[in-house]
């Protein structure tokens, strides 16, 4: 199965010498820097494991640690997440069916502890910037991401920036994500890499944050947080939506640009925001069909470059309709759309049949808030954001001493608001630690004014909407 | 509301809501208050399980009744609620602990508990992935018929029968003040307004001290914050519930494969602390893998804490306090209202409605403390 993608306009995916996984006894081949999960994928195997209690087949849909469908055992252990594992010569992967049994082998477990000014829990756009901003500023930095390749959604991102020069206007994102990391790199900030932070104690004078790595735990003992974790994709409800060959698009966006593996060639695209259009343009350049995007709203949500694109590329944009089901029994072959009426309701006799094999859901995301809400910070339920956020000040700090949040876990955005927030963030965090406070005012008040001059065309007013809810909450709780 | 209740009871937790049931079922007009939701106390935080071996004649007797209930208890509600007799394993430590479990088992036996002692190799043998050795067990108290429900499925399958019998379930509705008259209770003050009614239970949990208070009832119960965790699913291995008084640890595994179990810090000052803490985390993960060295690699999914109703001699309080007349109380299980909530939520409905109880209840009045005749109960854990 030929799910590599070795000629690509944009990337170059470097291989290296191939390597041998052990795959439920039979050899598969993949390649250094590879996630088990895609390279699974890239082999042909799409049925990642089976659902617990009625033994569906579940296949890659996150890609990122999030939704659960790729719990494999790996050497010994269950429930690994494959999806963030790195693949390494003779690892031995098989699927689960229902819960998997506790191991044999005992392994090895250490326990570390670090003590750091700030800890960043996240490394993708808001969480690096964070980390320059307040390493600049003299505090010592700990970055905790689950991803053994740092930059969160930055590196999955071949499309050129919008805005200000200032803001990397013109830079695709994989090239921010570079300069970032070496910058973060250069200013000596620590990374725990393939980490979960599982969960923040409050001790009054800081945070105590357990975090889960391969072979042990660290317990970082931190003055101050920043919670960066982004988000997680939203599902949406239609029979067999479960089934492999249903993607979010951050997932099928992961696989084909980060790891160079496209897994099907004709794809239906769901949602025409932003995200749903940027992806389908992604699987033209990867060397896909879209067949249609398809949008139950009466507009295009996206930026209309985006959506003109695809259409000159022959893409139809379907509005008014939505995915009624997904054809298959072990994964998806085929899709069906119906057109809606004002009410939302399907409109008889409109269904029509797709003939694909991937569907992609870009249906919008939800802030990943477990760690604050968690630790104990109020929370708030803002639609506009995307869901419950941390209630935050605009210097984005919670209601908890010492805890600040940036980017889509504070409410949905895009990276470049992530990466101001980060520094708003950072040069907070570092400015009530007691570092340079004075240049970091500075920099909170030109970051707060980039902000405000991004967020003020019309994309951004529901956003804003959202936003001024919840510093309300936060001068009644905080003052 | 100007019609009157036959009863208003405070707090829906087990104990509430089973009450509600048992005094609607004897048509009784009846309305549950409590400040938050069903479950929202310490019913919701426990780890469901129920046992029968203890060190009191009187607490025997009253778990062996409540597992009579709980046998037939799916059928009577007509709800699942994942009631299973997987037994209760009581690991012994040190011959101390030997000789006592031999005294309290031959007590136990003469009640008609099956219960009996496992050798070091019986425990293995039962379950091979316990680490019997290397905790340094002697042996176990055992008794099969012990098990676990899940608290969620119990609580509302009975608060659901009971509203289908009319009870009134007056949630996210505090009650300020339990209000007496002339020596008995005329009814309960809530942000809802005032409800008449003839006899007031207090089953608020951690809370029953405050509530008590409100009608000038003092109760020498304290709370204590007890901490808890849950790990992913993995594949069932583990029937009966593990505990061990000497290590004040005990832990079991659910339906759906994860393991629950909690271990309690003799240090924990009393107070209505609720938060999680590392020291639990780390002390209780260290402990689990000495009982179960696989579950090394096993990862914790979840944190929480409750509070248990603490009475001097660790035993309940069940009755009718003297100095106000239809006061009612059901409170202070000492971390084991869970298991004995049935049974005592159908001695408190026969209490009421003036039928002979299936137990006598003596030795759970509120004068025992008073008048100092208290027998501890000592095999408490968690």
């Amino acid at each position: 199965m030929a799910r590599r993608i070795w000629d690509h306009p944009i990337l170059d995916f470097e291989r290296g010498e191939p390597l041998k996984l052990i795959f439920e006894g039979r050899e598969i081949t993949a390649y250094p820097g590879e996630s088990v999960a895609a390279a699974l994928v890239a082999e042909g195997v799409d049925i990642l494991g089976w659902s617990k209690l009625r033994g569906r087949p579940r296949g890659f849909f996150c890609g990122i640690g999030k939704c659960s469908s790729c719990l494999m055992v790996v050497d010994g252990i269950p429930n690994t997440r494959t999806c963030v594992t790195p693949v390494s010569p003779g690892m031995r992967v098989s699927r689960q069916r229902g819960p998997p049994p506790i191991p044999d082998v005992v392994p090895e477990f250490d326990l570390e502890r670090e003590e750091v000014d700030l800890a960043i829990l996240g490394g993708g756009p808001a969480g690096l910037s964070a980390a320059i901003a307040a390493a600049d500023l003299g505090a010592s930095v700990l970055l905790v991401d689950e991803n053994f390749r740092p930059g969160g959604q930055l590196i999955k991102q071949t499309h050129k920036f919008f805005g200000s020069r200032e803001n990397y206007a013109g830079v695709r994102g994989i090239e921010i994500a570079r300069r970032l990391l070496s910058e973060v790199g250069g200013l000596g900030a620590r990374w725990v890499l393939r980490s979960s932070a599982v969960a923040d104690y409050p001790t009054g004078s800081g945070h105590r944050i357990v975090v889960r790595r391969p072979g042990g735990a660290t317990l970082v003992d931190a003055r101050a947080v920043i919670v960066g974790t982004g988000a997680s994709e939203n599902m949406l409800a239609f029979p067999n939506n479960d089934l492999p060959g249903v993607y979010g698009a951050g997932g099928l966006q992961t696989l084909m640009n980060v790891f160079g593996v496209l897994p099907g060639e004709r794809a239906l695209v769901i949602g025409a925001g932003n995200v749903g259009l940027i992806v389908a343009y992604q699987l033209l350049q990867a060397g896909a069909r879209v067949e249609a995007v398809v949008e139950i709203m009466p507009r295009i949500g996206g930026y209309f470059v985006h959506a003109a694109k695809i259409r000159r590329m022959g893409v139809p944009i379907l509005l008014r309709h939505t995915i009624s089901r997904v054809l298959g029994r072990e994964r998806v072959e085929g899709a069906e759309v119906v057109a809606v009426d004002d009410s939302w309701r399907a409109v008889e006799g409109s269904e029509r049949t797709f003939d694909v094999d991937m569907v992609v859901l870009a249906v919008g995301l939800t802030p990943s808030v477990r760690i604050p809400a968690q630790a104990g910070a109020d929370m708030i339920y803002v639609p506009q954001l995307g869901g419950h956020v941390p209630v935050h000040t605009p210097r984005l700090l919670t209601t908890l001493d010492g805890m600040y949040v940036a980017g889509d876990s504070s409410g949905i955005e895009e990276a470049t608001t992530a990466m101001l927030e980060g520094r708003i963030a950072g040069a907070a965090a570092a400015s009530d630690l007691g570092y340079a406070p004075d240049r970091a005012e500075r920099v909170i008040s030109e970051a707060q004014r980039q902000l405000e001059s991004f967020r003020s065309g019309p994309f951004s007013s529901r956003v804003l909407e959202g936003k001024e809810m919840v510093w309300e909450k936060a001068r009644e709780v905080i003052g | 509301m100007t019609e009157r209740l036959d009863v208003a009871v405070v707090g829906a937790g087990i104990i509430g809501s089973a009450t509600a049931y048992y005094l609607a079922a004897r048509g009784l007009s009846v309305a549950v208050f409590d400040r938050e939701y069903v479950t929202a106390g310490a019913t919701g935080r426990c780890p469901g399980g129920i046992r029968q071996q203890w060190s009191t004649e009187d607490n025997v007797r009253l778990m062996m009744k409540s597992v009579e209930i709980y046998e037939g208890l799916s059928e009577e509600l007509g709800a699942e609620i994942d009631f299973h007799q997987g037994g209760y394993l009581i690991v012994a430590k040190t011959e101390e602990e030997r000789r006592r479990f031999e005294d309290q088992m031959r007590m136990q036996r003469s009640l008609g508990l099956p219960v009996r002692w496992l050798e070091p190799g019986e425990i293995k043998e039962m379950v091979p992935q316990l680490d019997v050795e290397g905790i340094g067990a002697i042996g176990a108290a055992w008794n099969p018929t012990d098990g676990y429900a899940n608290p969620f499925k119990v609580t509302y399958a009975f608060a659901s029968a009971a509203r289908r019998l009319g009870a009134e379930f007056h949630l996210f509705t505090p009650v300020r003040r339990v209000v007496v008259e002339g020596g008995s209770v005329s009814g309960v003050e809530t942000d809802k307004g005032f409800f008449g009614a003839e006899f007031v239970v207090n089953s608020a949990g951690a809370w029953s001290r405050e509530i008590a208070e409100t009608a000038g009832v003092s109760l020498p119960n304290r709370p204590y914050r007890h901490e808890i965790l849950a790990t992913e699913p993995v594949r069932r291995f583990l029937e009966p519930m593990v505990i061990s008084f000497h290590d004040n640890v005990y832990f079991r595994q659910s339906h759906a494969g994860a393991i629950l179990g909690g271990w309690g810090d003799p240090n924990e000052p009393p107070g209505y602390n609720l938060s999680s803490s590392p020291k639990f985390l780390g002390r209780f993960s260290r402990l689990l893998i000495s009982y179960v060295p696989g579950l090394r690699s096993v990862r914790v999914v979840r944190q929480w804490a409750g509070l248990y109703d603490v009475t001097p001699d660790a035993k309940q309080i069940v009755g009718e306090v003297p100095e106000v007349a239809g006061f009612i109380q059901a409170n202070g299980f000492s971390g084991h209202g869970f298991m004995a909530g049935p049974i005592t939520a159908k001695l408190v409905a026969q209490l009421i409605s003036g039928e002979p109880l299936d137990l006598p209840i003596e030795g759970f009045s509120i004068e025992r403390f008073r008048r100092g005749e208290t027998g501890r109960e000592a095999s408490v854990v968690g």
